[in-house]
């Protein structure tokens, strides 16, 4: 009898243990605050904009009181951990067990911003699921990650993003290739990619859609991380008369190639992302060589789009609570869609009336609403829907440099200030 | 084609030259492997834009401030920490190099991660040469490069603290018994090499950004064209900027720019196969025919 009395405590015990992983962030008493984890790259400029659009979504949102759960209302509370996965030589495992800390220490009821990698994206995926913790990513990019919800659905299904995806990128860059085509004629592209997957990847989509749609291709260069000469492919693009440069970079040492390909004189139109020149103040710290550059925006906010007023809101607001440095210095991508991940978790929580997570999920599937980015919907494998009319779907864009230092929406034409100018050396 | 693969080509030498003679000379001086160089390198360009910017100094005079910060604070380098390691190559290369990551990190924490620190060009233009457009910055670099080289030379060969740089470096315990002071010369080569980080700095940076990673990166540089050279030879140094400059540019232009990257590492497998002293080093050239 007595070991029968020890084998039945010893299985409730386990019962316990095995479930309360999944169960014991789900409890929201009365007074709860509903937290929110953001275990993230916090030195990148992506992660730290994100994180600081994150405290502005929660302050705002606590002003008003909170967030409705049924019949009482809840404040949001935010803790970061920074995984430091942007830096070199940080293996993935070390980004887990700062996310894993996070989950242990602070039990948040979600989690949002996320992943800067996208293997880092794709291995927390499983730490979601461990937890069951509905989680927004607004950063890493690979389609990967939809592929795996979709394959495994009932495991991966916590899972969500907001940001861009590389084909959505592809996508982008492809509407404004064939703006530019219809505009002046272009038909013969160069295009010079930094060798890491995302960039790999969205430069070769748009290569076979370049082959597709009569473009000529004069080459496709890729350089490693770090790389600071790029006159190898300079000196070819000016050789082969190609019209465009489509560069893809969002390393650092990328706004060397701005400024070699102006101090070659390269007679070439610059059209793709370099992230250095996305800024605000990139005019300045360019001393004015960004003129007439094309540079797409991942997510609007960062770039206030006049078509989608609460962009415009956020633009603003953002300098005010964190200062003109920031405003200036704000990253071309996270920002915007880390704001609306906290408004969209307070949304499908008050429609859910609950923070449990598979309510939540479901919630958040049904997800229809206006934030910073334009109309935010989420497809069948978890991905925001992004298009060319913000109200119909989220928005990317591409702007132009101007003097005396502005940036003009010019791309998509449903939200265009202004046409593309060929920059004053191609004229 | 050909005229640009030359001209840039001499570019990119030099550039390899500029990262790669500051931490030649400290170690072929005093023996010590600053690997605290590439912390030097990024906190020159810091400095400069912090001169600048936060300060408004005049742009000349923001850089003879850093070179000095620079050089000084090598020359503090090695009395506060490398004196007591001194001649223990592996608690060296540790100290210094626990030293340029806590310099680089340190920026990390402090922020300075955005894409606004970029230093002015000397002077903006560009003129043509051969047919080919260079810019007025990368003439400055070639010319300073030059100089620097040329300054070395009459340095080493005719001052007394050069001379006493290369009694130093030829044979310690005869320099000494001759009366020149061991330490204070190693500390001085210390101050000059970082000096020298500073100048590259300085020269090199307004091509581009400042980032974090540069610090990294130079130090490789640094490494991989000692390695190649001969760690401690100024000639072995200008030999190998040259051929990893121009093996570069044409792996670039007429294979794949990713594989630019490599050169490098194949240039340091081929020498350490082939000569392991370097080409023009003489470390262990005994050892190497033995």
């Amino acid at each position: 009898m007595k070991k029968e009395i020890f084998l039945g405590f010893l299985l409730c015990v386990s019962v316990i243990f095995i479930v309360s992983p999944f169960t014991a962030y789900s409890q929201l008493k009365p007074g709860d605050p509903i937290v929110i984890g953001v275990p993230t790259a916090l030195g990148s400029i992506e992660g730290r904009d994100g994180w600081m659009a994150i405290q502005m979504a929660v302050d705002e949102i606590n002003a008003k009181g909170g967030v409705q759960v049924g019949k009482t209302k809840h404040l949001l509370k935010a803790y970061s951990i920074d995984t430091r996965e942007h830096e070199p030589g940080i293996p993935v495992q070390d980004a887990l067990t700062a996310t894993e800390k996070l989950i242990l220490e602070k039990k948040p009821h979600v989690i949002a911003l996320g992943n800067f990698r996208s293997e880092v994206l794709l291995a927390s995926m499983d730490l979601m699921a461990k937890y069951k913790l509905p989680y927004i990513c607004s950063i890493a990019m690979t389609p990967l990650f939809q592929k795996k919800i979709a394959e495994t659905y009932d495991k991966y299904k916590y899972c969500f993003r907001n940001a861009l995806n590389a084909p959505y990128l592809v996508m982008y860059l492809q509407g404004l290739m064939g703006f530019v085509k219809k505009q002046f004629g272009f038909n013969k592209a160069y295009i010079i990619v930094q060798d890491t997957l995302w960039a790999q990847g969205t430069g070769k989509g748009l290569e076979k859609w370049y082959k597709e749609n009569g473009w000529e291709v004069a080459g496709f260069d890729a350089y490693a991380l770090g790389a600071s000469d790029f006159s190898p492919s300079l000196i070819k693009v000016r050789a082969q008369k190609a019209q465009v440069i489509v560069p893809i970079f969002d390393m650092p040492q990328s706004g060397i190639l701005l400024k070699q390909a102006r101090a070659m004189q390269i007679p070439a139109l610059l059209a793709g992302f370099i992230s250095p020149i996305a800024p605000e103040n990139a005019w300045q710290v360019f001393e004015g060589e960004v003129d007439g550059m094309i540079n797409t925006i991942f997510e609007i906010g960062p770039v206030p789009v006049k078509a989608v007023p609460k962009s415009v809101t956020f633009h603003e607001n953002f300098g005010k609570k964190w200062g003109k440095d920031a405003k200036i210095n704000i990253s071309g991508h996270g920002p915007g869609p880390s704001y609306d991940a906290i408004y969209i978790f307070a949304n499908a929580i008050e429609r859910a009336k609950t923070v449990e997570p598979d309510a939540l999920v479901t919630a958040l599937e049904k997800t229809d609403m206006t934030g910073v980015v334009g109309r935010i919907r989420f497809s069948k494998d978890h991905q925001v829907i992004y298009g060319f009319d913000p109200k119909e779907t989220a928005l990317g864009c591409a702007f132009q440099w101007r003097k005396p230092g502005n940036r003009v929406v010019v791309f998509p034409e449903a939200v265009a200030e202004a046409k593309i100018e060929l920059p004053p050396y191609m004229k | 084609m050909i005229n640009s693969i030359i001209i840039y080509g001499l570019v990119n030498s030099v550039i390899l030259a500029l990262i790669a003679i500051g931490f030649s000379l400290t170690f072929g001086i005093s023996g010590v492997a600053n690997f605290a160089y590439g912390g030097f390198y990024l906190l020159s360009g810091f400095l400069v834009w912090m001169l600048l910017n936060y300060l408004k100094f005049p742009f000349v005079l923001a850089i003879i401030v850093t070179i000095g910060v620079v050089g000084l604070l090598g020359f503090v380098t090695y009395w506060v920490i490398l004196l007591r390691v001194r001649g223990i190559p592996l608690s060296e290369v540790i100290a210094t190099f626990a030293l340029g990551v806590g310099i680089l990190e340190l920026f990390r924490w402090m922020g300075f991660v955005t894409y606004d620190f970029t230093l002015p060009y000397f002077k903006k233009g560009m003129v043509m040469i051969a047919g080919v457009p260079l810019d007025y910055q990368r003439l400055f670099i070639i010319g300073i490069g030059l100089a620097l080289v040329l300054f070395l030379y009459f340095f080493t060969h005719h001052t007394r603290i050069g001379l006493a740089f290369r009694g130093i470096a030829q044979n310690e315990r005869t320099a000494i018994s001759l009366g020149i002071k061991s330490d204070f010369t190693a500390a001085l080569s210390l101050a000059f090499g970082s000096a020298m980080a500073a100048v590259a700095a300085i020269v090199i940076l307004p091509l581009g950004i400042i980032s974090i990673n540069q610090g990294y990166e130079v130090l490789l540089i640094a490494v991989a064209v000692g390695i190649v050279g001969g760690l401690e030879s100024v000639p072995g140094i200008l030999v190998a900027s040259l051929l990893l400059g121009y093996a570069q540019i044409i792996t670039g232009t007429y294979f794949k720019p990713e594989w630019m990257a490599v050169v490098y590492l194949a240039a340091i497998v081929l020498v350490l196969a082939i000569k392991p002293s370097g080409l023009f080093g003489k470390f262990k050239e005994l050892e190497e025919r033995v």
